[in-house]
């Protein structure tokens, strides 16, 4: 059987294809989230079928999930991001106990039993500044790309301190440290330091291991340095970081129409 | 939420029914005082005994505030950071809403807590404001005694003001109502321990009164436990939707208007089956235990000083209270409901979190205020915790 996983984040929309016969992943793929976010989760889900060719017909069960899983009307139910996110983290990464996901809004973290279900979680959604939203605005106020930024973190020798809790503020912050000489590389580094130590004190003492990392952010370079430093502990990055979510959904669409 | 209708479709008003227009029937209760000659009190805190007020002939009516309408009005005034609970009630005050506040002849502060506290001395400049203040030191031998010379002043306060004498017949015969009220209630609440309660946690909130120990109220709380004793269970308007996940409810008081986080729980496919706080079960829990103590004042002081509010520290009773409520009421999770800096209920949740963990409930803390621009995430985190339970 296959079925499909829509996750329809705050940035983007992403879906997965799911054989659950043979537990593969066959395909995936992500559009820009827009206003019709229904219409565009359905051409996606159309071309992402295409790319695997497959008859759209073919696809037997639908879970959307992300913010916006409410508007894909046409997804046979929802499920919320935490569940799908560590039920595609378990799949991917069975031995995975405690999961980061950083997204283009906000910051989750899961700790996970055996088996993949979801013990516990908190999740940073009160500001941008855990999430992509705040790398976006730093590399535009760098001048730079997102990959850029993650490149220049690299070459940093030291981190800038930015304190603030909130993207805007913290764009002022930047401002000033440009203004008083501080290298685009220790900017970009600091501001990785700083959404790794918010998602740090969102995971809090007692995290279990080993960690897994997904969500968009998880592609960017530098971030999974700054969130090992942070937690001071090994953190793996799981494959296609930024169809963790759909995946899950895909799996659990193809349990539902199982158990139906 | 939506408010399930009655199997029975008669046209006799329901209690229900009667407790949605609660403040119009407080309206009318404090109109008929005032022209009577009985004064209004006006109270913020679950540690004002109401029998004292009730004993002075007066009527104690609640005046927290759950409006998120009047709070850009107190924010001229106080802080944007403090609780809206605090700047709901001020705000009443200050754009003159709120008419039991402003008939009021006297108002009640109680030090629960530092920004209440700091509200009524503004609040004093233009009203008349007593207050009372309460122990921190729930184990200390000392803080009971301290607690009854300041039931005690109090009383003769209310004597001095509004001229009367509170007789030791008079507090009994209060404290004999009050335990009435709290009797109808408890039981009331006792319904949600069943395995498919006839009602929800939405409807149990409508059940109760601004204004404490009034007889056709209490008419109702009786009518009610018979009416819900033979009404269905309300479920879901499919017969898919499935089993509501019993949710027990924690922390800060829900203020009558600020209902917005358990209807959110509810519409999520929870059932709130229990709300350990001070517009839940916490206040009702114990009775005035007149034939324990033959001196009334020190009856009622030591009711009251049993609340586990979390200005109390070590507030130990607290858990013990939401460990026996687990037991009684079988929740799957239990959820805190933290209002924005509230410094004594955010920092406890730790100690909650903890006990939820030993009694393996899955935890989740809301710390929110009344606007309700982050409906949606709460609902999301609601939806994600429900899925961990199911």
């Amino acid at each position: 059987m296959i079925s499909a996983g829509i996750d329809a984040g705050s940035r983007s929309l992403k879906v997965a294809l799911f054989d659950s016969e043979r537990r593969q992943i066959l395909g995936c793929g992500l559009a820009d989230q827009g206003l019709e976010q229904e219409r565009l989760a359905a051409d996606l889900l159309e071309r992402v079928c295409r790319e695997a060719r497959l008859d759209r017909a073919a696809v037997r069960g639908i879970v959307a999930t992300g913010y916006g899983r409410n508007a894909i009307r046409f997804a046979d139910t929802t499920i919320t991001e935490i569940t799908c996110h560590a039920r595609g983290a378990h799949h991917l990464a069975p031995e995975v106990r405690a999961l980061i996901e950083i997204g283009g809004q906000d910051s989750k973290f899961m700790a996970l039993e055996e088996g993949g279900r979801v013990r516990d979680f908190a999740m940073n959604d009160r500001c941008a500044a855990g999430s992509g939203r705040f790398l976006e605005v730093v590399a535009g106020r760098l001048g730079v790309g997102l990959e850029r930024l993650g490149e220049l973190s690299l070459n940093s020798r030291k981190a800038a301190l930015i304190s603030s809790m909130c993207v805007v503020f913290a764009e002022t912050e930047i401002i000033g440290l440009l203004a008083e000489g501080v290298p685009a590389e220790e900017i970009a580094a600091g501001v990785q330091k700083a959404i790794a130590q918010r998602v740090a004190v969102l995971a809090g003492r007692s995290i279990k291991r080993p960690i897994g990392f997904t969500g968009g952010v998880a592609l960017q370079s530098g971030m999974v340095r700054a969130l090992e430093e942070a937690l001071a502990c090994a953190v793996q990055v799981l494959p296609q970081p930024q169809y963790t979510g759909a995946l899950g959904a895909a799996i659990l669409a193809a349990g539902r129409s199982r158990e139906m | 939420m939506a408010t399930i209708a009655s199997a029975n479709q008669s046209s006799a008003a329901t209690p229900l029914e009667y407790f949605s227009r609660m403040v119009d029937h407080c309206y009318d209760a404090a109109e008929a005082a005032k022209s009577q000659g009985r004064p209004l009190v006006g109270i913020m805190c679950e540690f004002t005994p109401r029998e004292i007020i009730l004993a002075a002939g007066a009527l104690p009516v609640c005046l927290c505030g759950g409006s998120a309408g009047t709070i850009a009005a107190a924010e001229q005034y106080l802080p944007a950071n403090l609780c809206p609970l605090i700047k709901s009630t001020f705000g009443y005050h200050v754009s003159g809403s709120n008419p039991f506040l402003k008939w009021a002849d006297l108002i009640v502060g109680e030090t629960t807590c530092d920004g209440k506290k700091k509200m009524f001395e503004l609040l004093a400049a233009d009203r008349p404001v007593y207050v009372l203040e309460l122990p921190q030191k729930a184990e200390d031998p000392d803080a009971m005694e301290n607690w009854v010379r300041e039931v005690r002043k109090f009383k003769e306060h209310l004597e001095t003001r509004f001229r009367v004498r509170i007789t030791e017949a008079r507090l009994q015969e209060a404290c004999r109502l009050m335990n009435r009220e709290r009797e109808l209630r408890r039981q009331l609440a006792g319904l949600m321990a069943a395995d498919a309660p006839s009602l929800t946690g939405r409807e149990l909130l409508e059940f109760k009164s601004l204004i404490s120990g009034l007889e056709p109220d209490l008419e109702q709380y009786a009518q009610a436990l018979e009416w819900l004793g033979q009404r269905r269970a309300p479920r879901g308007t499919t017969a898919s939707a499935p089993t509501p996940v019993r949710v027990l409810l924690t922390g800060v008081p829900l203020a009558h208007g600020a209902e917005r986080v358990l209807d959110l729980i509810e519409g999520c496919g929870g059932l709130v089956v229990c709300m350990e706080n001070c517009t839940g079960l916490k206040p009702i829990l114990e009775d005035v235990a007149l034939d324990q103590e033959p001196d009334p004042v020190r009856a009622i002081a030591r009711k009251y000083y049993h609340l586990p509010c979390s200005v109390m520290t070590l507030n130990q009773r607290r858990l013990e209270t939401l460990r026996e409520l687990a037991a009684r009421f079988r929740p799957q999770c239990l959820i805190e409901l933290v209002w924005q800096a509230c410094l004594t209920y955010d920092v406890e949740s730790w100690r909650v979190r903890k006990l939820a963990e030993e009694l393996r409930l899955p935890y989740l803390k809301i710390t929110t205020d009344y606007s309700p621009a982050d409906s949606a995430r709460i609902a999301g985190r609601v939806e994600a915790l429900f899925e961990t339970v199911r």
